[in-house]
């Protein structure tokens, strides 16, 4: 069918370029390689970690990086080093929730609303510009407060405000297909509009949609760590990155740097690594006039 | 479009450079080569804020109170280092000389100090007592300081006995009387700036109209307020002030702070010579290292405890209540926490005050034979634990509020029988669910109204009580022996009753005091006149630099 | 379609977007749990008084009253009693809003500069080490949280090399300290309003002398007599002016922007301190930013430099600078422009941890406070302007793009 075709003929100059090295490909297999030892590192956590994140007082009280606790130690006596291995448990299981969110709600009703066309394009679209336009953060918190602490509760007010994004995204690639020709021609020898949409429409979405996710990914946990520091995150007994930079704030004034240091290098890598395999995915889907 | 610069005339870019860089260093050489001006005043940095505003009748937060005192004047004030709080030789005279009480305790008459004049040259009189009590009590504002301490359940109307002397005739008997007077809720206004049926509050721009005091030490000359938020108060010295020789500084600026991290750092630059409320234990601890500052500790009145909810299973059991008490490990959470900046509390009357006795200790600090064996006679055991739910508040009403219910989960499954299950709410959500009696165990906090153990008893452990913790506690016993104690104010009978009510107390365990934090002051080490006593009275006008 | 429909059409689509955040905002406030009453009293809490309060808030009304009162009084610019303190909420948001601004404009600055240039460069050694560095720059920072960057430069340049404050805003009544301190008094003398007048002058006249280049006026006798006269003028008018409304000490809260108040005021003392307070926060939002706008130059300017005009004028021998900055990034700059528009809302969320990071007195450390007592005004205040800004920034970018590229409003 044609349209499976000219996504895997996009692809193949990529994976080739991937195998021969290309800088694209280079990129998603350093964020992808970033990513999974992330992932595995949060997995084999309770192995891996020399004490229990949540023990309080398993050594001083915010004591700096030793032999014993090579990262140092925070105000409650926890070690960091096993607060580093375990602590992005939360922020993964709320970027992958938050996507998942996302594609539920926003890939059917972009696909129905822009599909239809008409008013329910007209409207749909003016809410979803509402809720695009507004400062992102402003409205995880105001759902955040609303529903309260947990990592459910961090997805929904993250994908609240992502999903106008997947919508545009949907909107703009069903737009395109819509009018293209091989459309017209099925439509032309009867096929039905759901026909259309599912074996025409969506399989060219998947590309784009992919793109998106990650992007969604990185900023997911970028925003959750704001969450968190604003005092909407997750209930503190579950070790989490976010909370160990919001606690440890308040130890600068007197040196201790280890703190934050560590924990907030972790997002930086997490968020990092999905954003490389956002950017290699893009530029290998859509390669850009410089290649 | 640009042309390449013709040969004649300068380029461009020389010129530009050349200017900026003479601005540069016009602007550095007059900023950099000069010492910092001496300023006069004392400089007081704070993370506290106005909550309402300082008119006695409504004021209710430890700040506003801080600002009326300094502002104001009452007839009576606390004795500066006294080492208790309360009793007779506490007591200092500040606008009455004199006062006494009538046998059956329901009179009291004052003295009131001659010669005092308004800032507006008036002359103090009772008159100006009775408009003050008068009006407090009128206005009833929606949790001002009349309502919130009880005044009007306490006193029944204000006589005017003669131009200067004025008598009190209460409804009931009420041996902390003194320690009321003494409190900003009876400090005397300015009728001329606090009108009868309104409250006083900020006024942009206009410091006289902000503030209804008056007679005090200070005269507030300046109060901004940048979005909502107190920015900077300035103050100066009353000439009119009856006691002469104070304040002992001319001028006083307090600056506003938005945390414990802006407040350290700026009294560690030197920009400010005072710094009280809030620092962080850390701060605290790494400062008394430091020689560019001298740390002051002192005895603080603030107090957290642990309250059951004895409508909920299985906290209507006092034997439960008991062994989870006994599994509390105070001394983990002021040493972890506070690193030890906090000290163990026994006794819902803080150390140091008149009637504490260690009660709790009989129970213990992680006793865990105690409670293994008082919950296993009830079934429970390392099989079957007994679950809690235990609340706190997230918002940082009261001190490291998550770190202490982390500590306290920590001891209390130390002890092998108890599961802990935490949850934080933020402030507004965690009072709502007070009121609907929702939560098993929480964890509240208490900044007194007036130094007294009535204080510390009366709105706890009396079944009234209850109608604000809403925990559901009523034991007519305990009623009727802190009533007694509070009607009478010979201190021996006090004490003796505060006895049984604190052994009555452990053994109902209702509430489980956990610790009494201490007071800290941190200020330029040539900086004098600092008391942190009992009284919790932050006394702006003996601070004093040379 | 014309300028004017285009325009009139996206104003016509702006007021249901708003009506949409104020009615959104106005739910999401009110199923909050949490009730701002109750918070204002913490024990004795009469049934009466209660009700009073709540009947003084106009919480007892039923929902839809409340919804038509508030949206009459928004469109009548009367925001309301904050629930918490009971002033006025238009005063506080207005008075949040110029801090907010402020970082705003300087953290747009720093973006922009640093990704233009950051850009430029990467695009000219296309496929450099330079190029991949840059490149990488611009996608780590983006990857940093703001709040997790802000402490970083607050540990290191404020609590270890102590060269930059950690936090808050200079304050108004700041006493001046500098070399002519006595000076800096009005009774002093005309002498020191003068020397504060001069980098006004000196303003006045580089604008002069700019414009001057531009229309090609060689810089020779007619050209010099005009920039000094102009110094020479708006030096003295402005002292004149200063004399006359100078005060010492005390800002005249002109716009709320300090920069510009002590510019104003003459008081580069101010100024420096100014400065020197709002480096870090911007600093700390700028870079996070930059990596979109150093993405953007770098692929338009690659786009451009290929174009035929840029190799013509390079065949005409004019230097590589000018090739560069004065012609193709030019033509690539539109986008950056748009892109600003853009990054308009992202700024104003990392506006918020920004200032929470450094206690900077705006607009969304007012929101994050009135979040935690639950005062219903306040925060319908703070968001409705929050929203009234990102809206006014896009359709004044938008009409500028319609303007500047026709094509668009087809």
């Amino acid at each position: 069918m044609p349209m499976k075709r000219s996504m895997i003929a996009r692809l193949l100059p990529g994976i080739a370029s991937l195998a021969r090295g290309g800088s694209a490909g280079k990129i998603v297999l350093i964020g992808s390689a970033i990513v999974f030892s992330i992932v595995l590192m949060t997995v084999l956590s309770p192995w891996i970690s020399p004490y229990d994140p949540s023990a309080i007082n398993v050594g001083p009280v915010i004591s700096p990086p030793s032999k014993r606790f090579p990262l140092g130690t925070n105000h409650l006596g926890q070690d960091m080093l096993s607060r580093v291995f375990s602590g992005g448990g939360v922020m993964l299981q709320v970027a992958v929730l938050s996507a998942f969110f996302c594609l539920i709600v926003g890939v059917p009703v972009g696909l129905l609303a822009s599909y239809s066309g008409g008013i329910a394009d007209k409207a749909v679209s003016l809410v979803m510009d509402s809720f695009y336009a507004f400062p992102g953060l402003v409205l995880a918190i105001a759902i955040a407060a609303m529903l309260g602490r947990g990592t459910v509760n961090m997805a929904l007010s993250i994908a609240v405000v992502y999903v106008p994004s997947y919508y545009r995204v949907v909107r703009s690639q069903v737009l395109t297909i819509r009018e293209l020709p091989y459309t017209e021609a099925a439509r032309a020898i009867g096929a039905r509009e759901r026909t259309i949409l599912l074996r025409y429409v969506l399989p060219n979405l998947v590309g784009s949609i992919v793109v998106v996710a990650t992007v969604n990914f990185a900023d997911a946990i970028l925003t959750a760590a704001g969450l968190t520091f604003v005092g909407l995150g997750v209930e503190k007994s579950i070790p989490d990155w976010g909370w160990d930079l919001t606690d440890g704030r308040g130890l600068l004034p007197s040196g201790a740097w280890w703190v934050i240091t560590f924990p907030g290098v972790m997002i930086v890598l997490l968020a990092l690594g999905f954003t490389l395999i956002g950017e290699g995915l893009s530029e290998l889907l859509n390669p850009r006039l410089e290649q | 479009m640009k042309m390449k610069d013709s040969k004649k005339g300068l380029s461009t870019t020389v010129v530009i450079g050349a200017i900026v860089l003479v601005i540069i260093i016009v602007l550095a050489a007059w900023y950099l080569m000069a010492p910092k001006p001496k300023v006069k005043a004392l400089i007081m940095g704070t993370t506290d804020s106005v909550e309402t505003n300082i008119d006695p009748a409504e004021a209710y937060d430890f700040f506003g109170w801080e600002i009326i005192q300094a502002t104001g004047c009452g007839l009576v004030q606390i004795k500066e280092g006294t080492p208790y709080g309360a009793g007779a030789k506490d007591v200092m005279p500040s606008l009455a000389t004199k006062w006494s009480v009538s046998n059956d305790g329901l009179t009291w008459t004052f003295d009131l100090r001659e010669g005092v004049k308004f800032s507006d040259g008036t002359e103090f009189n009772a008159t100006h007592v009775k408009y003050s009590i008068d009006r407090g009590m009128s206005l009833a504002v929606p949790e001002g300081a009349f309502v919130g301490i009880g005044f009007s359940d306490i006193i029944d109307s204000v006589e005017v006995a003669s131009k200067y002397q004025v008598k009190f005739h209460l409804k009931i008997p009420f041996g902390p009387f003194l320690s009321l007077m003494a409190s900003p809720v009876a400090y005397i206004v300015n009728p001329k700036y606090a009108p009868f049926d309104k409250t006083v509050g900020y006024v942009e721009g206009d410091a006289r109209a902000s503030c209804p005091n008056d007679l005090g030490p200070y005269i507030l000359t300046n109060w901004t307020r940048v979005a909502g938020k107190d920015y900077e108060m300035r103050f100066k010295a009353n000439p009119n002030y009856w006691d002469k020789g104070l304040p002992k500084s001319e001028e006083l600026i307090i600056k506003f702070y938005a945390d414990a991290t802006a407040l350290a750092l700026a009294i560690d630059a030197g920009d400010i010579d005072v710094a009280f409320r809030q620092l962080k234990a850390s701060d605290i601890e790494n400062f008394k290292t430091k020689t560019n500052v001298k740390v002051w500790e002192g005895t603080g009145a603030f107090i957290q405890y642990m309250i059951f909810q004895q409508k909920i299973k299985p906290f209507d059991d006092p034997v439960v209540r008991r062994a989870v008490a006994a599994a509390l490990n105070r001394t983990a959470i002021c040493r972890t926490v506070f690193l030890g900046q906090a000290a163990n509390l026994y006794s819902m009357i803080p150390n140091g005050m008149m009637g504490h006795t260690d009660a709790y200790k009989k129970l213990g600090d992680a006793n865990y034979s105690f409670t293994r064996s008082a919950l296993g006679a009830l079934g429970y055991s390392e099989t079957n634990k007994l679950e809690i739910d235990l609340w706190y508040e997230t918002s940082g009403h009261y001190p490291q509020s998550a770190d202490q219910a982390a500590v306290i989960k920590s001891s209390l499954e130390a002890s092998g029988v108890i599961k802990v299950n935490l949850h934080g709410l933020d402030w507004p959500a965690y009072r709502v669910k007070r009121g609907e009696e929702s939560m098993p165990a929480y964890i509240y906090g208490w900044y007194p109204d007036y130094v007294d153990p009535d204080n510390y008893v009366y709105p706890f452990l009396h079944s009234s009580g209850s109608s604000w913790l809403h925990n559901n506690y009523a034991n007519s016993q305990m009623d009727k022996l802190i009533e007694d104690a509070r009607a009478t104010a010979d201190a021996a009978t006090r004490e003796s009753l505060y006895a049984q009510i604190q052994d009555l107390m452990v053994e109902d365990a209702p509430i489980v005091p956990l610790f009494q934090s201490s007071a800290w002051a941190v200020t330029k080490p040539d900086v004098t006149g600092v008391y942190l006593d009992i009284s919790q009275v932050w006394r702006l006008w003996l601070l004093e630099k040379r | 379609m014309s300028l004017r429909s285009y325009v009139v059409t996206r104003l016509l689509l702006t007021i249901p977007m708003i009506l949409l955040l104020l009615s959104i905002v106005f739910i999401v406030v009110r199923v909050l749990p949490g009730d701002p009453v109750l918070l204002h009293f913490e024990k004795h809490a009469k049934p009466e008084d209660v009700e009073r309060l709540r009947q003084n808030l106009g919480l007892d009304k039923p929902l839809h009253v409340q919804y038509a009162r508030y949206l009459v009084g928004i469109i009548g610019g009367d925001f309301g009693k904050s629930m918490q303190d009971f002033s006025p909420v238009a005063q506080q948001i207005f008075s949040a809003f110029p801090a907010t601004l402020e970082l705003a404009i300087c953290a747009i600055v720093v973006a922009v500069v640093t990704g233009v240039l950051l850009g430029v460069r990467a695009s000219r050694f296309y496929g450099s080490l330079q190029d991949h560095s840059i490149r990488a720059f611009g996608v780590v920072m983006y990857a940093i949280p703001v709040f997790f960057l802000g402490m970083v430069f607050q540990m290191v340049f404020g609590i270890g090399l102590h060269w930059f404050p950690t936090g808050g805003r200079i304050y108004p009544t700041l006493e001046p300290r500098g070399l002519l301190l006595n000076m800096s008094r009005p009774e002093s003398g005309f002498l020191s309003t003068l020397l504060r007048s001069l980098p006004v002058g000196l303003v006045a006249a580089g604008i002069i002398y700019w414009l001057l280049r531009r229309r090609h006026v060689a810089f020779r006798a007619r050209g010099l007599a005009i920039c000094l006269s102009g110094f020479t003028i708006c030096w003295l008018i402005f002292a004149a002016l200063l004399w006359h409304y100078s005060g010492v000490g005390v800002f005249r809260l002109k716009t709320g922007l300090f920069t510009i108040d002590s510019i104003l005021e003459g008081s580069p003392v101010k100024l420096v301190e100014a400065l020197r307070y709002l480096f870090l926060p911007s600093l700390t939002l700028g870079l996070v930013l930059c990596g979109i706008f150093i993405r953007l130059t770098r692929s338009n300017m690659l786009e451009t430099l290929r174009l035929d005009f840029v190799s013509a004028a390079r065949a005409r021998g004019l230097k590589e600078n000018s090739v560069i900055y004065g012609y193709a990034l030019r033509n690539a700059f539109l986008p950056v422009l748009t892109m600003m528009g853009l990054q308009f809302a992202a700024l104003l969320g990392g506006a918020i941890l920004t200032e929470t990071t450094f206690s900077w007195p705006g607009l969304g450390r007012y929101l994050v406070d009135r979040i935690n007592f639950r005062d219903y005004t306040g925060i319908q205040g703070a968001v409705v302007l929050f929203g009234l800004m990102v809206a006014l920034v896009s359709l004044v970018v938008d009409v500028l793009y319609a303007y500047l590229d026709p094509r668009i409003r087809l």
